[in-house]
């Protein structure tokens, strides 16, 4: 367990984030039509090079990492598959079929198919025709009422997950004849032609469902909504109610993002800018703990120096004193007494602000993007990666399913 | 299709709107007497409870709206932390949504005064945190 590693890629936030497969090199969108590609010398990254084909915005970039292919969408409502040649990265095109924004992608296990969630309420699953050497969609179409936010592959390389405003989160099947084998009959059913609906989850209080995982084994599926809930769902077979289905209510500001790190431990985060651990099983799940968690008073002293304004160092002239410094914060901040100069926070769930008006966490803003980033020989999660959109990309180790976060963040703290 | 016949029932609406006025009426009726008895505690329990929700239950919702005002105005402000305390996180949604409601209908003719409602408000936030009021805003079905 160590200290986080932080990065700052952009000013403005990161929309797409993909690692290459031996985490040399990292493809990430600054909030605009580009995909910037860095590769790691030393402890920085440095901008190799720009893949320029979308005319809008990037949504969603993904990394395959055995065939080495990256593929962005954006809201012009395409989508590119990139392969790397001798000369940089060449494009070509998908056709999508799309007539709204897409929203996010991923590669499936096997990495030959992808799937496309977009604002048009359709999943478009993509598949490459040797014939006419192009990739090729196929729409997912059926119980979807409004724009899918994310999507995650089941290890099977069939079924797919989505996350969707209309607050459900779905089970698919995206059997594609000719590519997929017949699959072997899991928990989520034995027969799944193109489409098959699997299972279909609301959350709690009707809030729309950000981001939807499998758990490694793809038998258990987590998703978490806006109204501030991490839903659990335990299926127990084809067209029968699931064992469990647990939904738990958070203090805090909704999560953005989720990803499963062993079958009984999930890290969520989002708008309350720290990754939270959670832990259970069939019999219940509970939050366990933060990684960045800012009473602790460790984190501050890793922020990267070199970005955004600093506390002003205590300058030459008469207008740089206590006294002064107290009133100016009252103006300025609204902050009345001194004794909060590391504000704990007041309430559940807040963000505690420093008295330099920077937040107490390492991300400054909402965390959009959270993935595994290093697994242990046993296959466990040793380090997961998030981005958000202060401009960040940190690392972060997770110590394997138990609470023993306390002497890594001890070991950052400045004392 | 039969396999999807469930998804056809409203779960909201188990009983139809009779059940969910007569349920509210006899709910009322019972938080007066608590409230009279000074059992407070058992007053927000009992309102809290599967409250009317959903569509075409406007006038058990608003029986039950103004059951959950006469608590609120009926507690003595250094009680309210204890009493919260001893809500379940779902009753606890359920009345940051009556606050939210009643702030709504403030000063058309509502028997219930803003500072009151403040004070809930703030002492409710410290117990269940901002995604009780996420929750309460992301809702789209009313109570």
């Amino acid at each position: 367990m160590s200290a986080p590693e932080v990065h700052q890629l952009s000013l403005g936030p990161l929309t797409g984030v993909a690692f290459s497969p031996d985490r040399s090199q990292v493809a990430v969108s600054p909030n605009n039509n580009e995909a910037q590609i860095y590769s790691k010398t030393g402890d920085t990254w440095e901008l190799k090079q720009t893949l320029a084909e979308h005319d809008k915005l990037i949504t969603a970039i993904s990394w395959a990492p055995q065939t080495n292919r990256i593929v962005t969408c954006s809201q012009d409502r395409n989508a590119y598959v990139w392969t790397p040649t001798e000369s940089g990265w060449k494009p070509a095109l998908v056709l999508l079929r799309i007539n709204r924004a897409a929203t996010c992608v991923k590669w499936s296990p096997n990495e030959d198919k992808f799937a496309v969630g977009s604002g048009a309420r359709t999943i478009a699953v993509c598949s490459f025709d040797e014939e006419n050497n192009w990739w090729v969609s196929k729409h997912v179409k059926k119980p979807l009422r409004s724009t899918v936010l994310s999507i995650d592959w089941h290890p099977n390389n069939v079924l797919l997950a989505a996350g969707a405003a209309d607050a459900k989160a779905y089970v698919f099947s995206a059997f594609i004849k000719g590519i997929d084998a017949k699959p072997e009959p899991t928990v989520w059913g034995d027969r799944l032609p193109f489409g098959t609906i699997c299972g279909e989850f609301s959350t709690p209080n009707g809030g729309w469902v950000h981001d939807v995982a499998f758990s490694p084994s793809g038998d258990v599926l987590a998703y978490v909504g806006h109204d501030s809930s991490v839903s659990i769902v335990y299926p127990s077979g084809p067209g029968s109610p699931p064992t469990a289905h647990i939904s738990i209510r958070c203090p805090a500001l909704p999560y953005l993002s989720l990803t499963f790190t062993s079958e009984s431990q999930l890290i969520a985060a989002g708008h309350d800018c720290q990754p939270v651990v959670f832990t259970g099983s069939s019999a219940g799940w509970a939050h366990s703990y933060s990684l960045d968690d800012p009473s602790s008073g460790g984190s501050k002293g890793l922020t990267p120096t070199a970005t955004g304004s600093r506390v002003p160092s205590g300058g030459p002239g008469r207008l740089n004193n206590e006294a002064f410094n107290l009133f100016r914060q009252a103006d300025s901040k609204g902050v009345s007494s001194r004794s909060n100069s590391v504000s704990a926070p007041s309430s559940a769930g807040m963000a505690a602000v420093g008295q330099d008006g920077q937040l107490l966490t390492v991300h400054q803003n909402s965390i959009t993007f959270i993935e595994p980033y290093e697994w242990n020989s046993s296959g466990e999660v040793t380090k997961v990666t998030t981005a958000g959109k202060d401009g960040r990309l940190v690392i972060w180790s997770v110590a394997g399913g138990k609470p023993g976060g306390l002497s890594g963040r001890m070991g950052g703290l400045h004392v | 299709m039969s396999e999807y016949a469930f998804r056809k029932i409203d779960i909201d609406a188990p009983r139809g709107p009779a059940g969910a006025l007569s349920d509210a009426k006899a709910k009322s009726g019972e938080v007066r007497g608590l409230v009279s008895k000074g059992d407070i505690a058992g007053a927000l329990n009992l309102i809290l409870t599967d409250p009317p929700y959903g569509d075409g239950v406007d006038e058990a919702k608003n029986l039950t709206s103004s059951a959950v005002l006469l608590i609120l105005n009926s507690t003595r402000t250094a009680e309210i932390p204890n009493h919260l305390k001893n809500l379940d996180p779902e009753q606890q949604d359920h009345l940051m949504a009556y606050l939210y409601k009643a702030m709504g209908t403030e000063g058309h003719g509502g028997d219930v005064s803003g500072s009151v409602l403040l004070t809930w408000h703030e002492k409710l936030t410290e117990v269940a945190g901002v995604g009780c009021i996420v929750r309460v805003m992301t809702d789209r079905r009313t109570l």
